[in-house]
């Protein structure tokens, strides 16, 4: 038991040592000091490191941006958070003509290190505005550091990293559904000095899976499930960084592979996938073997209802759909996850937010 | 009916409601979250009273009251929370973006601020539309006026004396956090600063008062458009989203639900509540029934209407 991390308790632990290393970090954002306390990443910090330090902030997200751009000129470390990255869309002026652009527009005679931290919600009917997946949106823009910690660990080591070392803006997109993963306390796959960096999840050599976020936690779900049926050899590969993908490592694997799975948590078009295509056509025509396989959100809007919400999101068949069409070409006689395998985790999550 | 009646029916439909949905709830088959109205219909359904469809009404996520108050209809609201084919929206919006265009209901947020300017836009539209006389009203809750769009709109109410009214319910919570933690100003000296009217009603189960109040006003303004705010002062009895009071949290005190609850008419007019609930109620149960025997919604709903 004791080898045990879910996932909110890291990003607990990274911003309490955010606030204990470095003496210039601040938290702050909605809901920061309440009893949920983000989800209880920010339980208990405030009474700890005192109100000046740990704070709850009118509803002004976009002033609230712009404080972060002046209290890190102003020497501070800004951690702002959003219970949901839609809540970022109000804030994209000042991430992206100020934030993003004060290092280069003035030479480099300043830098605004900060951390926003914004949840994206999924499932439970989290509709229209509470569940939007904007990676792609904010890895468009020079300037901007974007990150999808996966597992505890890459919460823990990427944010503490951040607060200690990083002098660019990070945006950092958490999955709702992460928050009560369980993880191995011991895992080490990522690289202390360069935490952000994409980084192998499994290693295999019949097919390359890049997955974001939730999506990498599918993956390996995908890869085990398969495991027991069949004998396919599967590489995965945590993005980490959208914005700043480790192209070498991503293409190293196509090239042993020559299959190819992109696994977002995103609408495809302009998304990781097609990043990765851009990738790959700018390097080497011939890497793969067979056409490569997106999955992503539908291109709608998220619907409310069950049933459709259901369509809307990639799960756990569709990647072993995939696996078994790029690998074999067909699906006849191959054991299929059930509706009960699939939805397990989105029937037990209720809420309320 | 006279008038006190109507309005305590229509109250205590939205209670009967609310209270219809808590009791479901568990059973897990409105499967989204719920901003629910308990504690706040009285002077939703007094403000609703005088105004016509063609009276446009924009609101937040909390947005229940609201819309069978303004005329929506219970069934496709149910079937909508359901998420049934059969619903307001397809099933596709769910409790947090409610609306009823044909009784003048535009479409409900869940990004806090959001309406503010989609209300001036609306009231510009009727401005200079000189044919009619509509007006547009705007419901938020105290929180949302933190948002610098508030102001903005304010100020370009203000300019133009568009014929929009802000309501503002206070209920002193933007989800758990208190209005002392987060404002430093009062809604009534901003409205001075933008020369605009200010009414405060202060207490939100007065339904006849405020009813009484708010008709003038209306009609006042449908001779002489001009921007109005009014501060509802309220109460909501649960948690900000979902089912449960909430006051073991250590944010609020029960005495302060108690002081409201005690006074609430819509607990103590027994009188009105036996004559009209069982009505109601069956209402509801047919409304439920409505809900639970439509098909969910249709696959090819997913990508229809995406443009
Ligand atoms: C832009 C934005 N920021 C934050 C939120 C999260 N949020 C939802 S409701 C709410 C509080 C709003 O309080 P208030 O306006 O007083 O309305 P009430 O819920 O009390 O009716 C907040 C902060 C949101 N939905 N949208």
């Amino acid at each position: 038991m004791n080898d045990i991390i879910i996932y909110k308790n890291a990003i607990k632990n990274s911003m309490h040592y955010a606030l204990e290393k470095n003496k210039n970090s601040i938290i702050y954002g909605i809901g920061v000091t309440d009893y949920i306390g983000i989800f209880g990443t920010t339980e208990g910090l405030e009474q700890e490191f005192g109100s000046d330090r740990v704070f709850d902030t009118p509803i002004s997200e976009d002033a609230m941006t712009g404080f972060a751009v002046g209290a890190s000129l102003g020497g501070l470390y800004p951690i702002h958070i959003h219970i949901r990255a839609d809540f970022l869309l109000l804030t994209m002026n000042q991430l992206i003509n100020s934030a993003a652009k004060y290092r280069y527009t003035y030479g480099g005679l300043f830098q605004t290190p900060m951390l926003i931290r914004a949840v994206i919600g999924r499932s439970w009917g989290q509709g229209a505005q509470h569940s939007q997946s904007l990676q792609s949106l904010f890895a468009h823009i020079p300037g901007l550091t974007v990150i999808m910690p996966s597992s505890a660990e890459a919460a823990e080591k990427c944010y503490k990293y951040a607060v200690m070392h990083y002098k660019n803006p990070v945006i950092s997109f958490e999955h709702r559904l992460l928050y009560d993963y369980k993880f191995n306390k011991n895992s080490s796959l990522i690289d202390q000095n360069n935490p952000f960096d994409s980084y192998l999840v499994e290693e295999g050599n019949d097919i390359t899976i890049v997955a974001s976020s939730i999506m990498v936690q599918e993956a390996i779900k995908a890869s085990d499930y398969i495991s027991k049926y069949e004998n396919i050899s599967i590489e995965i590969i945590d993005i980490n960084s959208v914005s700043h993908p480790n192209q070498t490592l991503i293409l190293n694997s196509i090239r042993k592979t020559g299959k190819l799975i992109v696994a977002d948590t995103s609408w495809l078009s302009h998304g990781l996938g097609a990043e990765i295509s851009r990738m790959i056509l700018e390097t080497d025509v011939t890497l793969l073997k067979k056409p490569m396989k997106n999955l992503g959100m539908a291109q709608a809007t998220c619907p409310t209802a069950k049933k459709l919400e259901y369509e809307f999101y990639p799960n756990l068949k569709d990647l072993v759909v995939s696996i078994y069409d790029l690998h074999f070409g067909t699906l006849k006689g191959k054991k299929i996850p059930s509706e009960e395998e699939i939805v397990y985790q989105y029937k037990y999550f209720k809420g309320p937010f | 009916m006279q008038l006190y009646e109507k309005l305590f029916y229509e109250a205590l439909k939205i209670r009967l409601l609310e209270e219809k949905i808590i009791e479901v709830y568990p059973e897990d088959k409105v499967e989204s979250p719920v901003h629910l109205s308990i504690g706040q219909e009285h002077h939703i359904v007094s403000i609703m009273e005088p105004l016509t469809n063609k009276d446009i009404v924009f609101t937040t996520y909390r947005s229940h009251a609201v819309y069978l108050a303004k005329g929506g209809d219970l069934k496709l609201m149910l079937a909508e929370l359901y998420g049934k084919q059969s619903g307001i929206s397809k099933g596709k919006s769910g409790s947090m973006h409610l609306c009823s265009p044909e009784h003048g209901m535009m479409g409900s947020s869940a990004i806090v601020g959001a309406i503010y300017s989609h209300s001036i836009g609306m009231a510009y539209a009727q401005k200079i539309d000189t044919s009619t006389n509509n007006i547009t009203l705007c419901i938020t809750g105290e929180g949302a006026t933190e948002e610098g769009v508030f102001c903005e709109t304010l100020n370009f109410a203000s300019l133009k004396q568009l014929p929009i009214i802000y309501i503002i319910e206070n209920n002193g919570l933007a989800i758990n956090i208190p209005i002392e933690v987060r404002q430093s100003y009062t809604i009534e000296k901003l409205a001075k600063a933008y020369n605009i009217e200010y009414h405060s009603y202060e207490d939100s189960f007065d339904m006849l008062t405020i009813n009484n109040k708010f008709s003038k006003l209306v009609t006042d303004m449908k001779k002489s458009p001009r921007p109005i705010i009014i501060e509802i002062h309220t109460y909501r009895y649960l948690e900000h989203v979902g089912i449960s009071m909430d006051y073991d949290k250590g944010y609020r005190t029960l005495n302060e639900y108690e002081a409201w609850y005690k006074r609430d008419p819509l607990v103590l007019n027994e009188t009105l509540i036996k004559r009209y609930k069982n009505k109601i109620i069956k209402d509801i149960d047919d409304a439920i029934n409505f809900a639970e025997n439509s098909p969910s919604s249709f696959k090819d709903e997913l990508l229809t209407d995406v443009y």
